[in-house]
């Protein structure tokens, strides 16, 4: 089953996506903030991250920008997460080296749709 | 001093006195004259009647030889002071007798006496010659000498008399030239004071006083008239320059509350920025923190529902089913007023792209069908055939057709709802026309002026009926002004409203396109920017580099793909390869010329409908045409011109029909006419 690494530090939310994202069938592995995203993303190696990008201390767009300057991470495909719905923060997320972008609230059918292609292309390359 | 440097007071005085003392002198002299001539006549005439008397006397003595009597006798003329010498002679020429006074000598001989003239002057004197005869005998000769004193003493004092007189006059003539002088010299005077006194204080209101009514009474007159002629232009211009100094005061002050008001109406806008930026971060920020909350809310409500519908709890499932619409009506409310408050905060921008208008209209009735159906209504589309592709926002656009559209399914029930789709020309410039019309409530004339202000819905009782949030119609209204377009309603209570939004069929944002880099038109690559269609692709051939990078900025700032090519045999492969909108040709080319080229493109049935625009310094525009080319514009040309006729054939192109000429007003633009001057930057 497919491994996903989500990085969230509202507590509600980091239940209701690991719960529903559970019950689709996928494993989840949970980070609380971007320090601790970091260090699973590099031990455990998942098969796709889901980034909160207002993470306290350090924000999302750095920590995707540091999985993606690693090169045991870097291949690991990032959805950024957030609350704005500004195209500016799309086009940030982009930039940090995100491969795709979802406003919250995540419209459920939608993301799980993103998270497929994703890992099939993700398994075709 | 010259005379005639002299004032008029001493001319005249001089004049008056000149002439008076000649004519005093010239009497004077006259009169003297006479005198003095009568009075030797009559002293001369006294002479010789003495000499008969002395003749007479000493007669008889002479005949007598009696020397002492005759001597007597002339003793006698001691009495005559001016007989200065008498002599008696004898006959046979001896001196007889003498006297004399003083050392006068006698001539020894007696002096020859004429009959006719017995006197003489002799120097100073004047001698008178007297025979002496007794009974009528020859007795000798007297000779008499005076000294004419008593003459010269008259003439002396006469010519004192005279001297006095003159003097005496002199001085009364100056007295009375004097005094009578004033007569003229006095006015002239006083027009010169007056005129100084006006040229010192710049007094005009002094007047010269007219004395007599003579030429210098005129003279003060015309004088006076200038005066008050000036004064009057004075006064005049002193008004003037009063009211200047009035006016500049009050512009000063206009001018100082202006900027006053300036700086006001600066800090107040400074403020109202401020403001705004902050509402815009607050909004920013409120939205963010309502969609963390609301993220829940939907996600566990979606999350219940699925496991409602594994335990078939259906009385659940609709109750989740409500809070999650809620949930998303209160997601779209928020997205709303983000987006509005992007819009006021002028940080909405435009993503710009060429898209399918079919294409995208099917996609919103997809989505809307169950809006559609809700009220049993029926859609009815009609597109018409030239709606091709547009140039615009996408998401905007769906946005504003999904607005409209679902407002019109939403105050419509058992009705129809139309959409129009059209595209037509209007001052030069191509649009795309939407029209929704339903058949539905319809909106009141006085709730139409605010429709497309914020939060306004036509009545507060259906908001409560239908739901919305009032921002739909705002924000439609909004995205179609940022894409320079505009948006109509027509309705009437109860009869259903017709909306139209009408967009510019190639949107252009403010600030031109960026120019691609210099490297991308010198080597053709079509594929470069697949994006553009070759609808959007011109063909550049022209041998010198400077215009083909001048020519490819202009024309992608239109945005065209400009491909460009460096001599006509490569034109011509690139024109058979790419199928371009248009093609700009040069005529003067190392090789094969643009002549030849025009005639290859228009004999190869492919490529004959392609409009040629000739751009070249050769002056043979009937050339041109009879080869084929659809405009002749010969360098440096200019860019409006050329602007609108390569629009004009790219809205033909998509338009359908292929006309191919497009008459230029200007079609022979002569050398030297106004140009744009980096255009042609070799002519310089």
């Amino acid at each position: 089953m497919p491994r996903i690494l989500l990085v969230e530090d509202n507590e509600m939310n980091r239940d209701m996506l690991s719960r529903r994202l559970q019950r689709k069938g996928y494993t989840v592995l949970i980070a609380h903030d971007g320090e601790q995203g970091l260090a699973k993303a590099c031990s455990e190696i998942p098969d796709l991250i889901l980034m909160d990008i207002s993470l306290p201390f350090i924000d999302g767009y750095e920590v995707t920008r540091r999985i993606k300057a690693n090169p045991r991470t870097r291949h690991i495909p990032v959805i950024a997460l957030t609350a704005h719905a500004l195209l500016t923060d799309r086009d940030k997320a982009l930039k940090a080296g995100c491969n795709d972008y979802d406003t919250k609230p995540v419209d459920f059918a939608r993301l799980t749709e993103k998270i497929e292609n994703l890992l099939v292309n993700e398994e075709t390359l | 001093m010259k005379f005639q440097d002299l004032s008029i007071k001493r001319k005249l005085i001089l004049m008056t006195m000149l002439t008076s003392s000649i004519a005093l002198l010239l009497s004077s002299a006259s009169f003297l004259i006479y005198d003095l001539i009568s009075f030797r006549n009559l002293l001369t005439h006294d002479l010789a009647t003495q000499a008969q008397i002395i003749g007479y006397n000493s007669a008889a003595a002479m005949a007598f030889k009696d020397e002492p009597a005759a001597t007597a006798t002339l003793s006698a003329l001691t009495a005559k002071g001016d007989i200065v010498s008498a002599a008696l002679y004898s006959p046979n020429g001896q001196m007889f007798a003498h006297y004399f006074r003083g050392a006068k000598t006698l001539p020894s001989a007696p002096p020859i006496c004429s009959p006719e003239k017995s006197y003489r002057f002799e120097g100073q004197y004047l001698e008178v010659c007297h025979e002496v005869t007794l009974n009528g005998d020859h007795v000798g000769t007297l000779f008499l000498q005076s000294d004419m004193r008593q003459w010269s003493m008259r003439a002396r004092r006469y010519a004192t008399i005279c001297l006095v007189f003159a003097l005496v006059s002199v001085f009364f003539a100056f007295l009375v030239s004097s005094k009578l002088q004033k007569v003229i010299s006095g006015p002239i005077m006083h027009l010169e004071d007056t005129m100084k006194m006006v040229s010192a204080n710049k007094n005009y209101e002094v007047r010269a006083v007219k004395s007599y009514s003579d030429e210098i009474g005129s003279l003060i007159d015309g004088f006076n008239a200038m005066l008050s002629d000036i004064q009057q232009r004075d006064g005049a211009l002193r008004g003037a320059n009063d009211e200047l100094q009035t006016r500049t005061l009050e512009l000063e002050e206009e001018v100082s509350q202006r900027k006053q008001a300036q700086e006001e109406l600066l800090k107040a806008k400074h403020v109202a920025e401020e403001a705004s930026r902050a509402k815009s971060i607050f909004l920013a920020n409120m939205s963010h923190e309502l969609r963390t909350p609301l993220n829940a809310i939907i996600g566990y409500s979606e999350m219940l529902e699925e496991e409602a519908r594994d335990s078939e709890d259906a009385d659940h499932i609709r109750d989740l089913q409500k809070i999650q619409f809620a949930g998303k009506h209160l997601l779209s409310l928020i997205n709303d007023v983000l987006d509005l408050s992007k819009i006021e905060a002028g940080k909405m921008p435009l993503h710009l792209e060429t898209f399918d208008v079919r294409l995208m209209v099917a996609e919103i009735i997809t989505t809307l069908q169950p809006a559609i159906e809700k009220n049993k209504n029926t859609l009815r589309v009609r597109m018409a055939d030239e709606v091709s592709t547009m140039r615009a926002d996408v998401t905007k656009v769906r946005q504003i057709l999904f607005n409209l559209l679902s407002n019109a399914c939403k105050f419509t029930d058992h009705g129809t709802i139309g959409l129009d789709v059209d595209r037509k020309l209007e001052n030069d410039q191509d649009w795309i026309r939407f029209q929704v019309s339903d058949t539905g409530i319809g909106i009141a004339a006085k709730q139409r002026e605010n429709l497309f202000k914020e939060f306004a819905q036509a009545d507060t009782s259906i908001a409560r009926k239908y739901g919305g949030t009032g921002l739909g119609l705002a924000i439609s209204y909004k995205f179609v002004q940022l894409m320079k377009g505009r948006i109509e309603v027509e309705s009437e209570l109860g009869r259903g409203a017709t909306f139209t939004a009408e967009l510019p069929a190639h949107v252009r944002t403010e600030a031109a396109d960026p120019v691609r880099p210099d490297g991308a038109i010198d080597s053709p690559a079509p594929a470069s920017s697949p994006a553009k269609t070759n609808q959007d692709t011109i063909l550049v051939i022209d041998d010198d580099a400077a215009v083909r990078d001048l020519m490819s900025r202009f024309l992608s700032k239109l945005d065209f793909n400009v491909v460009a090519a460096r001599s006509g045999e490569e034109g011509l492969r690139l024109a058979a390869q790419l199928h371009p909108a248009i093609i700009t040709l040069d005529v003067v080319m190392p090789g094969r010329d643009g002549w030849w080229v025009l005639n290859q493109l228009k004999a190869d049935p492919a490529l004959s409908e392609i409009p040629i625009i000739m751009v070249t310094i050769v002056d043979n525009e009937a050339m041109g045409i009879n080869l084929g080319a659809s405009n002749y514009l010969i360098k440096p040309v200019q860019r409006e011109l050329l602007a609108d006729l390569v629009e004009k054939y790219r809205v033909m192109r998509s338009s359908g029909p292929k006309t191919m000429r497009i008459p230029v007003s200007i079609s022979t633009n002569r050398k030297g006419q106004e140009q744009t001057e980096d255009q042609n930057p070799r002519r310089r």
